[in-house]
């Protein structure tokens, strides 16, 4: 294994390791805000995986300030960073939304552990 | 200022944020200005399909920059005629729930500004040439859709909401894994671009993309096994708001998933297995799971499902005679199931299980809407000589074409089980007693007047089906044609 | 049971994902980048943007952007939606938002901190196209200001009808500066504004506006969730 894989593995094992860790709190936790903070990796974890995907060696961020005026620089690609941008505000008003749902079904039932909620059953 | 498809995006989203400004101004306003908004789109609609008929595919940039590099919207036969049918229903909704007395209750300020979000998103997916910008899209479909979902407070709509928004986050990890592979291997988001450059993935990478982008839109789109959202959220949200699910956020799904395996991945010139595979086991499960229901939009939630799977199955035929029926059978099911949605909503608006047992005798007491109840029920289960047996005759049609026997039997034996369960409602409509004085609503003018037009439109399809035809296969030759999208994407 | 199937399902899944994210390498985007040369080159030479991704995020993907506005804009309807009930007659919405008193420590730490963080958010957002940061990172930082003076004083209250107010003027100024390009461009969004000379504050035509715009609509939609939420802490406290 050179050098180069075993980056690769780190990097991308670290950020899918968040998304698979995210994915099972969703899939197998008992209270409703566990469920959320499970979303909440889940989305960070796609947010490293997207940044990574753009990352250049040696690679500058894409701001052509004066400090690299004159110079060539190599820039990292500025499209993931923009993507995660979005990507980071649209996991926000989810997460908004599903804090509000979990409110509202704490107001209903009084607890936040689904095997109390009859309809949140599967 | 000329007319164009970005009409369909920037005014509705002008027009929310003034809808706060507005509501200070007068409460009525904020419910009257959605419905402006719609029926403006709708002048656009029937602007732009007249100009596509003749000049062809309308490709308007976004930002100044032109395809690969800023964002496009592709009017064209195929986006242009699910968009005008989206936006007409949208219209057709919004005056159903103007002064709809549940919705009233509740803040129907935010009812009518999310109802306008939703349809737009819709547009939005089906409209724009990006990838990523279909994902921005199909988050702000879901998110109104969450919220709609949660709209009553007498319901448990809460709990229906919050099992949708986690499918629905996973919907959205999954398009956003595919879309970063995608961007990782070919370095451009337009997915015209993408398309050309697509064979430059290698083929294992391409399979594990496909699978992704298929979980994520099959989520949207009531695939089997991805379909756990759709009853309890059409049986929690508001009346009306089943008929926008049903017409709107699933056909923007189903959209999404057809341009993905014809125009994205070309897979259109063979039959797509996994498709055919998954929309039989679709339609299957839903049908046969609908019978059972008791509960009226339950059963009418399992039958959307069931007719979604008609559709991908068609879908995955490949042949263009294949697309044609599955965009047959998606306009006819857009409007029919939102009359159903509409008409059914009355018939159960006094109970409080709503169970289809509750209907006895109902034509007596509300012959209108019962009436019309049962013409939709006749012509989704495929009556002669109603509109949904003319799209269902193009798929056994186009599936006997490819010699898929088992295919056709599966439909037969599946049709038959759509006509039981809808007659078992009849059946209980017209041939029993009433069993007790009830409270009925009668329904207002308004839910009325949207009705007669659902019906009016379906009523013509069903007898001048040439009229419509034209344009579906307009659309069809559009998905098909993968070069003739490429080319003028990118101004070849 | 349902854990260890979980489990598999989700260790197969996460290898499968692995195996195809390996195939790319890290660290070699620049072998990658199709589009992205363009608008490396583009947003000197016509925007005058020194921020790459700015001038991605407002001009070129500018569209996503509104999409973004837009989500945050439902967030808040859908959280106030959600969370509305009607007040019954008699009993009154309680005016504290927190239930125990800060510190002392936080008093005074909170009232040096709001201005600041004001501030901050602010310069954030007009350098927008010139430094890291923009319209989302600046109203993010107002937000936290205004959280934290929510957090140490328990009558500190965020005044609605202005909050509302800036969130659609904010909305409609983006919408309104996307159909300046429609009327005097071509197209939707479009840069029309004269653009300037690079690396200047009056640089890069509409984009810093729009930034601006986007930082107010942020840090008002933010802050209008937060007191949504807070406001329906009551039953939370048992």
């Amino acid at each position: 294994m050179n050098i180069q894989d075993f980056i690769n593995f780190l990097v991308y094992g670290t950020a899918i390791f968040l998304i698979i860790g995210g994915l099972y709190a969703v899939l197998t936790k008992k209270y409703l805000t566990k469920i959320v903070i499970g979303l909440s990796i889940m989305d960070a974890g796609i947010n490293l995986l997207l940044i990574a995907i753009g990352y250049t060696y040696k690679g500058t961020a894409p701001i052509f300030s004066p400090a690299v005026e004159g110079k060539t620089v190599t820039m990292v690609d500025p499209v993931p960073q923009a993507l995660v941008l979005t990507a980071i505000v649209i996991g926000f008003g989810v997460t908004a939304v599903a804090l509000s749902l979990v409110i509202r079904l704490y107001r209903h039932h009084n607890t936040l552990c689904i095997d109390n909620i009859k309809n949140l059953k599967w | 200022m000329v007319i164009s498809p970005i009409h369909y995006v920037a005014i509705p989203l002008l027009v929310a944020f003034l809808i706060p400004l507005v509501a200070k101004i007068g409460k009525n306003w904020a419910r009257i200005l959605p419905g402006l908004t719609l029926a403006y789109l709708n002048f656009v609609s029937v602007y732009l399909m007249t100009k596509v008929q003749e000049t062809g595919i309308i490709s308007e940039s976004v930002g100044g920059w032109d395809a690969p590099v800023g964002i496009n919207l592709v009017f064209s036969p195929l986006s242009g005629l699910l968009v005008s049918l989206i936006t007409g229903i949208g219209f057709l909704v919004w005056l159903y729930s103007y002064q709809f007395k549940n919705v009233e209750k509740n803040e129907s300020q935010k009812y009518f500004t999310l109802l306008l979000m939703l349809i737009t998103g819709a547009n939005g997916v089906i409209l724009t040439g990006d990838i990523f910008n279909m994902f921005v899209f199909m988050e702000i479909t879901a998110i109104s859709a969450y919220a709609l979902t949660a709209f009553y407070r007498h319901r448990n709509g809460a709990e229906a909401a919050f099992k949708y928004l986690l499918i629905g986050s996973l919907a959205s990890t999954f398009m956003l894994l595919a879309i970063m592979l995608l961007y990782a291997q070919v370095g451009t988001l337009n997915m015209a671009d993408i398309a050309s450059k697509m064979d430059q993935v290698s083929s294992g990478m391409k399979v594990t993309i496909f699978i992704l982008f298929l979980t994520g839109f099959g989520i949207e789109a009531e695939m089997f096994p991805l379909n756990g959202w759709a009853p309890d959220a059409y049986t929690e949200a508001p009346g009306p708001i089943g008929a926008v699910f049903a017409s709107a956020v699933v056909k923007a799904g189903v959209y999404a998933m057809a341009r993905v395996v014809f125009t994205l991945f070309g897979y259109g010139d063979s039959p797509v297995e996994i498709l055919i595979i998954m929309g039989v086991i679709t339609m299957a499960i839903a049908e046969f799971s609908a019978f059972r229901q008791e509960k009226l939009k339950r059963m009418l939630a399992y039958s959307s499902i069931g007719q979604m799977g008609l559709v991908i199955a068609a879908f995955g035929l490949g042949t263009k005679a294949g697309v044609f029926a599955a965009l047959f059978i998606m306009v006819n099911h857009a409007l029919i199931k939102s009359l159903l949605f509409l008409s059914g909503t009355y018939m159960v608006y006094h109970s409080k299980e709503k169970l289809i047992a509750e209907l006895n005798g109902m034509a007596k007491e509300l012959p209108v809407t019962a009436a019309l109840f049962a013409f939709g029920a006749l012509a989704i289960a495929g009556f002669p000589p109603f509109s949904g047996f003319w799209s269902k005759v193009y798929f056994l049609i186009a599936a006997a074409d490819q010699k898929m026997v088992f295919l056709i039997i599966m439909v037969l034996l599946v049709t038959t089980v759509e006509v039981l369960y809808y007659f078992k409602v009849i059946n209980r409509m017209y041939f029993h007693k009433p069993e007790m004085e009830l409270e009925y609503r009668r329904p207002s003018t308004n839910a009325l007047i949207s009705m007669f037009v659902l019906t009016a439109v379906i009523l013509w399809i069903s007898f001048f089906p040439d009229t419509v035809m034209g344009y579906i296969d307009a659309a069809a030759n559009d998905l098909v044609n993968r070069a003739g999208y490429i080319n003028l994407v990118l101004n070849r | 049971m349902k854990k260890y199937v979980a489990v598999v399902l989700l260790l197969f899944f996460g290898y499968y994902l692995l195996l195809s994210f390996l195939q790319l390498d890290f660290g070699r985007a620049d072998e990658r980048m199709a589009v992205s040369k363009d608008y490396l080159h583009e947003s000197v030479a016509t925007n005058k943007v020194a921020n790459v991704i700015t001038s991605i995020v407002v001009n070129f993907r500018g569209f996503d952007t509104l999409g973004e506005v837009t989500v945050l804009f439902l967030a808040s309807t859908a959280l106030a939606s959600i969370l509305y009930r009607r007040n019954k007659p008699g009993v009154k919405v309680p005016k504290e938002r927190i239930l125990t008193s800060a510190s002392h420590l936080l008093h005074i730490g909170a009232k040096v901190l709001f201005p600041i963080s004001i501030v901050l958010g602010a310069y954030i957002f007009i350098h927008g196209h010139l430094t890291p940061g923009g319209g989302f990172q600046g109203g993010a930082v107002i937000a936290t200001g205004v959280l934290l003076m929510i957090l140490s004083y328990r009558k500190f209250h965020v005044n609605h009808n202005i909050v509302s107010w800036v969130e659609s003027i904010a909305g409609i100024a983006f919408v309104a500066i996307g159909f300046t390009g429609l009327i005097f461009g071509t197209s939707f969004l479009e840069n029309v504004f004269p653009v300037g000379t690079l690396n200047a504050l009056m640089s890069g035509g509409a984009i810093p506006l729009i930034y601006i715009a986007v930082g107010f609509k942020v840090g008002a939609e933010l802050i209008g969730l937060l007191d949504n939420i807070l406001l329906n802490n009551k039953e939370l406290k048992q």
